[in-house]
């Protein structure tokens, strides 16, 4: 029965074809519209080429499933005089891709920047491009992951300016996530259009783009599902779901485009970088008092020989992550925080093998005026006492060896 | 009847003997390493010390370099204690560093010495009376020195205490997991600002008490050749150290008489 409908929904239109064809009042067969378009010299009124490559429009999605030209050039149908006039009316898609127009005439592309005529400053053909269209599995078509960047980079590295400049865009081409499709061709990596969404794509500060702050941890836990877990039972976490505007999400600590593998020597979270990024929230007097927690930190860790190294360029030392882990960073007093006094001979003890409880008894950033312990902070004191100490003993060095040296010159005058 | 010329002013006098000289020489380039190796730490934001380390590699042979200098420095201090202890020479020099409260009067009386406020006032006729009554308070000469004088005495104990300091600490950082055995991290916090505030008290008391002092000052200017060829003149000898040139003065004088007997 089924098979038997699908026979005549082939046949009607063949036959109609076939009718069509022989009358004169029948629209263009493919081969009336190539006859002239397949000559390569021939150019429009206006000096555009409007070659059409026969091989290239077969071999497409279009070509393949025996769509027509005039089924898309929808106005050449009822044009009687060749050669027709031009230019052509734009195509529109919505005939068949309804829902994915439906969702571009809600995008950035098609929102900002129009042209006169109402025409989108970007339309279906520059990024899906003409008559060789080709759907995103195939190898050689634009929209296929590892092709997808040079496609949006045609505009983005030139013409198309965002808020953040050219070279924002460029920059993913330096990312761990781009030399994975470059490098080892893998389409899983994220591409432009796995964080900015493919046809409603929206600008990153619009609420409902998947990069804005309030979606972005989802985002990238598409792909890092077992990152994004960890992060939202940490503090940052925590305070993310809370919807705490100034909590860290994934891209304030990794960078955006330039994201790169925390080995990398310019990677944000580099061994040796990472207490930067951290001081840009921790080292921040207003941050600190608006959420209660301590600042300096950078100051105090830099005074560290864990600090000085890194600062040095040491990566085998300490930084922020190695004790106070990464994605699910959680406070001192939480039982599953590896800074729990508790815990600290374990984590001490991952570089300091046979770390005793003794290396919970002080405070790795105490600070003057911080209310730790007082005799945590005994080496400050200690410190200031050598200060006094020093500059006096210099000073009267200094006074005594003044005497002597006039004293000096002087006798030496009188003996001259 | 005259007495004879016991001390020539040519005469050379080995104030520093080779053993003395080595060990001074090793304790400069172990000091000097140790500096140098050692203040990239406590002043890590110098852009100077970022171009001598300008990677983690050279930063960690930094810490070996640093770590073996200490070990040079200790095995000369060692060699030193037993060179005090076991040589004739070593002991005596041990007993002449001894300090007395004779240095601490010397270090007052030279001090008013150069400032010369008190004859300053007597030639003004202020105090006259109790100047003439007093005239120690003048300090008209400078004071007469034994083989150590006190600056030299300062710094050798200085030397000594900074080193027992300097070790101690340094010994904890270097060996993290045994300091945090036995001492609570606080009291590990305090070896390190130790240990960076005492080097940084031993640097600045060689830059200025002993370069001045042995080295810069007018009269020897640009420095004294003794840590070279260990050498001083019998003129030296008697102008610097004039109880130490007594005392040969006086050995040799006995030595004449019981000759002449």
């Amino acid at each position: 029965m089924r098979a038997k409908t699908k026979c005549f929904w082939h046949i009607v239109p063949a036959a109609f074809a076939l009718l069509l064809t022989t009358s004169p009042l029948s629209p263009q067969s493919n081969e009336d519209c190539l006859g002239c378009h397949e000559d390569k010299e021939l150019k429009s009124e206006a000096g555009r080429s409007v070659f059409v490559d026969t091989v290239a429009f077969v071999s497409s999605s279009h070509g393949q499933a025996g769509i027509s030209c005039v089924d898309c050039h929808a106005d050449l149908g009822r044009v009687k005089e060749f050669p027709h006039s031009s230019p052509l009316k734009l195509v529109d898609c919505s005939g068949c891709h309804e829902a994915s127009v439906r969702e571009f005439k809600r995008s950035v592309h098609f929102a900002s920047n129009q042209k006169p005529e109402g025409q989108p400053a970007v339309d279906c053909k520059d990024c899906h491009g003409t008559h060789e269209i080709k759907g995103a599995e195939s190898f050689d078509s634009t929209i296929f992951p590892l092709n997808l960047p040079s496609t949006c980079e045609k505009c983005h590295l030139q013409k198309a300016k965002t808020e953040k400049g050219l070279e924002f865009i460029g920059q993913y081409n330096l990312s761990v996530h781009f030399r994975a499709l470059e490098k080892s061709g893998l389409t899983m990596s994220a591409n432009c259009s796995n964080c900015h969404g493919a046809h409603a794509i929206k600008r990153a500060d619009d609420p409902e783009a998947p990069v804005a702050r309030k979606n972005i941890i989802k985002t990238c836990g598409l792909c890092h599902v077992g990152i994004e877990r960890n992060y939202l039972a940490g503090a940052h976490g925590k305070d993310y779901v809370k919807g705490i505007k100034d909590v860290p999400v994934c891209t304030d600590c990794h960078s955006e485009h330039n994201i790169l593998a925390p080995q990398d020597l310019n990677s944000t979270v580099y061994a040796t970088k990472v207490a930067e990024v951290c001081a840009r929230c921790h080292d921040n007097v207003a941050l600190s008092r608006q959420y209660g927690f301590l600042t300096s930190r950078l100051k105090t860790y830099n005074e560290t020989f864990h600090g000085t190294a890194a600062k040095f360029g040491e990566t085998r030392v300490a930084n922020c992550a190695s004790c106070h882990g990464f994605h699910d960073i959680r406070p001192a007093s939480d039982p599953a925080s590896s800074i729990n006094p508790e815990n600290l001979p374990r984590t001490c003890g991952q570089c300091h093998p046979g770390a005793s409880r003794r290396f919970a008894e002080g405070q790795v950033h105490a600070m003057p005026g911080s209310d730790v312990v007082a005799k945590y902070r005994s080496s400050h004191v200690v410190k200031n006492i050598y200060i006094i100490v020093i500059g006096i003993i210099i000073a009267v060095m200094l006074i005594f060896i003044l005497a002597d040296f006039l004293r000096r010159i002087l006798r030496k005058e009188i003996h001259d | 009847m005259t007495s004879p010329l016991l001390i020539r002013d040519d005469e050379i006098f080995l104030r520093m003997n080779l053993a003395e000289r080595i060990q001074h020489w090793l304790l400069i380039s172990t000091f000097l390493l140790l500096i140098v190796t050692g203040l990239p730490l406590f002043f890590y934001d110098f852009k100077l010390f970022k171009w001598l380390l300008p990677s983690g590699r050279a930063f960690y042979i930094r810490g070996i370099v640093h770590r073996t200098a200490a070990v040079v420095m200790i095995a000369n201090l060692v060699w030193h204690l037993f060179y005090t202890i076991l040589t004739k020479r070593g002991r005596n020099n041990l007993r002449e560093m001894l300090p007395k409260a004779k240095d601490v009067r010397d270090a007052f009386e030279l001090f008013w010495h150069n400032i010369g406020l008190t004859r300053f006032l007597y030639r003004r006729g202020i105090f006259t009376r109790f100047f003439r009554a007093n005239p120690y308070w003048l300090f008209e000469s400078s004071p007469r020195y034994g083989r150590y004088n006190f600056i030299e005495k300062f710094e050798y104990w200085a030397l000594g205490w900074g080193s027992l300091v300097m070790i101690a600490s340094g010994f904890f950082m270097w060996q993290v997991e045994i300091s945090l055995r036995f001492f609570p991290l606080w009291v590990h916090d305090i070896f390190i600002i130790v240990h960076g505030y005492e080097a940084i008290l031993a640097f600045l008391s060689v830059i200025v008490w002993h370069m001045y002092n042995v080295h810069l000052n007018p009269e020897v200017f640009p420095m004294s050749k003794v840590w070279l060829n260990g050498r001083i003149t019998g003129k030296e000898l008697r102008l610097l150290h004039p109880l130490e040139y007594e005392k040969i003065e006086a050995e040799r004088r006995r030595a004449l008489s019981e000759e002449a007997l």
